[in-house]
């Protein structure tokens, strides 16, 4: 299957592409330091139309498929990986699940906003005793008086401490697993939900992690997102779109170290010349470069598939995995090849090699990658 | 008010050195698999004119002269950007002629298109960096001419125009039609175009013309008076020179060297 850009791609490529480095390139190190939320430049992405890429211009987004947005997002990853966390949340786990399973009211209510910028979204599946078995989730929701009542903490949540909107996966039916599940669309202001305990990461360090509290949380009865029994569906679902924004993550990363790489190699001098021109360094680079073409080729095709609204569960996975497995190595490889000068803080690479780690455990860990890839293997055959 | 951007497109100027060729049979710059893009300081002249637009409501067309194949992108990202539309002067041969020649090739768009209060160009392409068009195209067209203008303030009466020069800037009030030469600075920062506006670029109009379409002025033989001969590479050579002494003495030198290259 060829995937091709086609104009607008590339035109979008270049556009976010001035926008990262004008905008985001000279503030990462800064925001990776101090662990700072950039709000101007997610104010200034929204004007843009890179909050809500794929909800549709009736819903205050700017229209665009899979594929655009990918582009977009290596393009985001490549100047401030989390930066592009923050935004492929509000995305792809929120804007997407309200677009394809919302009521007509929650759309009208909840999209506009989440498209502008006006309101940030986060997704809360995990708890703490429920990562990789997700559908185990012990949060409860019940139906009293015309309103739900959820209790239960949610950890790990992106955008957790500045979201305005949460969609929280709860417990509400009498079956055991993914079929007793809900989903809700919570705002902050709703009596009982609160922010908890703010995590401190090893990497995309200006994004924020933290539980989400919900204390005999009230909400409204039109705030239930599908049907009733359907959350856990919607979770999987959506996250397939997720894995195809993290795999762009991933791609993004990964160019990042290509790129600075490329330019150290010819400037190092030892041994009476560039370290570029030993092959034992061009070798390492002509890797890095293959495989992160592989899995860009990869994610394009998951994000091809999702457009034409084939299934890409299988795809999706496989891009997820090889991509942020390229990012991990491409980074291991740049710190290595930049030397002593790798390991601080004066060179980017570190950072690329912190950031790179969390593409292989959020959205499903490589081996939960290779489980789903696995089973869909197993399941055709 | 109607204002008409010429925008021209040229090879990448930030392209590495090792990218920059000359075709030896047209002595011209090779733009064959070179990214092209919107030469510099027309894009600040397209940002003028939309901030035109934004304020009082202006209608922006972006005229270029170029193969049609070629400008299609910089056209694109002008409509992106947020002019109202287009015209492109196909030729092939744009890359090869001479500023005095587009110069007139443009006047004669101009008439065509009619209604044209500001026209606005950049006010050095990135390529030849020849400064005639705008001041050539006044003289064609009848029309004031501002130089190294950088912002354009309209308001009830004749647009003010501010005029950058060595240390400061003048003000002029200009009389319209006016040919404008846009100068880059703080306040005329090209904007990105939004993801939708890219998206609704494929909408807007977008006429081509050939030149044989327009009726050139027959007053000046735009021909005439200036013929490349040749265009060469300049050949980068460095030098290292120690500087011997007291470090004293080192200092001395070293700041006379800095004076004699205009460095201090
Ligand atoms: C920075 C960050 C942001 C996050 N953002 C969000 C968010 O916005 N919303 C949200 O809901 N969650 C979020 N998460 C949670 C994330 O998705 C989970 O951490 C992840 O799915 C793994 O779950 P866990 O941490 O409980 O690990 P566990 O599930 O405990 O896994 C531990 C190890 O066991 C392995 N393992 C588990 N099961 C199997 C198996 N069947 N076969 C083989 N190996 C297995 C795993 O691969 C892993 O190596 C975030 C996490 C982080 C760190």
């Amino acid at each position: 299957m060829a995937v091709q850009l086609s104009d607008e791609h590339r035109m979008i490529q270049a556009m976010v592409r001035e926008f990262a480095t004008r905008e985001l390139l000279p503030i990462a190190a800064d925001l990776d330091q101090h662990s700072r939320f950039p709000r101007e430049a997610v104010e200034r992405a929204a004007e843009l139309g890179l909050m809500g890429m794929t909800v549709p211009e009736d819903y205050g987004g700017a229209g665009m498929e899979p594929l655009a947005y990918v582009v977009a997002q290596e393009e985001l990853a490549r100047a401030c990986a989390g930066f592009q966390t923050i935004v492929t949340v509000n995305n792809s786990l929120v804007c997407e699940p309200i677009l394809r399973w919302g009521s007509e009211a929650q759309k009208q209510r909840y999209l506009p906003e989440l498209a502008s910028g006006r309101k940030l979204g986060c997704y809360c599946l995990t708890e703490p005793s429920s990562g990789s078995d997700a559908m185990s989730l012990r949060t409860t929701a019940v139906l009293r008086d015309g309103e739900w009542r959820l209790s239960g903490t949610k950890i790990f949540v992106t955008n957790g401490a500045e979201a305005d909107l949460c969609l929280v996966y709860a417990r509400s039916e009498p079956e055991a697993g993914a079929r007793g599940l809900s989903a809700f669309l919570v705002e902050k202001p709703f009596p009982g939900a609160s922010v908890g305990k703010i995590e401190k990461k090893l990497g995309i360090r200006c994004s924020s992690t933290t539980e989400i509290v919900l204390d005999d949380c009230r909400v409204p009865e039109g705030n239930l997102l599908g049907e009733r029994g359907q959350g856990g569906r919607i979770a999987l679902a959506t996250l397939d779109g997720g894995r195809i924004g993290i795999a762009a993550q991933a791609l993004g990363i990964a160019r990042a170290c290509l790129e600075e790489t490329a330019a150290y190699v010819q400037q190092r001098q030892q041994f009476g010349r560039p370290i570029g021109e030993f092959q034992a360094v061009r070798w390492a680079l002509a890797d890095m470069a293959t495989r992160l073409e592989a899995a860009r080729l990869l994610t394009y095709r998951a994000a091809a598939l999702r457009g034409q609204g084939l299934p890409c569960t299988g795809e999706a996975a496989m891009a997820k995995l090889f991509a942020s497995e390229t990012a991990m190595w491409a980074a291991h490889k740049a710190v290595q090849l930049f030397g002593g000068y790798g390991y601080t803080q004066d060179y980017p690479v570190e950072r690329y090699f912190r950031d790179a780690k969390i593409t292989e455990i959020y959205e499903g860990t490589s081996e939960i990658q290779r489980l789903v890839i696995s089973r869909h293997l197993l399941a055709r055959s | 008010m109607d204002v008409v951007v010429c925008l021209k497109q040229v090879v990448d100027p930030e392209l590495p050195v090792r990218d920059f060729a000359v075709d030896p049979g047209t002595q011209r710059q090779v733009r064959e698999g070179r990214p092209l893009v919107i030469s510099t300081y027309d894009e600040n002249a397209l940002e003028v004119a939309l901030q035109l637009k934004d304020a009082s409501g202006a209608k922006v067309k972006v005229l270029t002269l170029g193969p049609a194949a070629a400008v299609s992108e910089a056209i694109r990202l002008a409509l992106a950007m947020g002019a109202d539309e287009a015209i492109v002067v196909d030729d092939p041969r744009a890359p090869e002629l001479s500023g005095a020649e587009k110069a007139c090739t443009l006047a004669a768009a101009i008439r065509r298109i009619g209604s044209a209060d500001l026209i606005l160009t950049g006010c050095e392409s990135a390529d030849w960096a020849e400064r005639v068009v705008a001041p050539l195209l006044a003289e064609d067209l009848g029309a004031a001419c501002v130089t190294f203008v950088s912002r354009v303030e309209a308001g009830d009466g004749a647009p003010v125009v501010r005029r950058l020069v060595e240390d400061g800037y003048h003000l002029v009030e200009v009389r319209l039609p006016a040919v404008l030469s846009v100068t880059s600075d703080e306040s005329n920062r090209p904007r990105l175009p939004k993801v939708k506006d890219i998206m609704a670029a494929k909408r807007k109009p977008v006429q081509t013309w050939s030149p044989a379409d327009l009726t050139r002025s027959s007053a000046r033989d735009p021909g005439a008076g200036v013929e490349v001969r040749g265009v060469v590479v300049p050949e980068r050579t460095s030098r290292c020179e120690f500087l011997t002494g007291e470090p004293a003495e080192q200092v001395t030198a070293l700041a006379q060297r800095l004076r004699d290259q205009k460095l201090l």
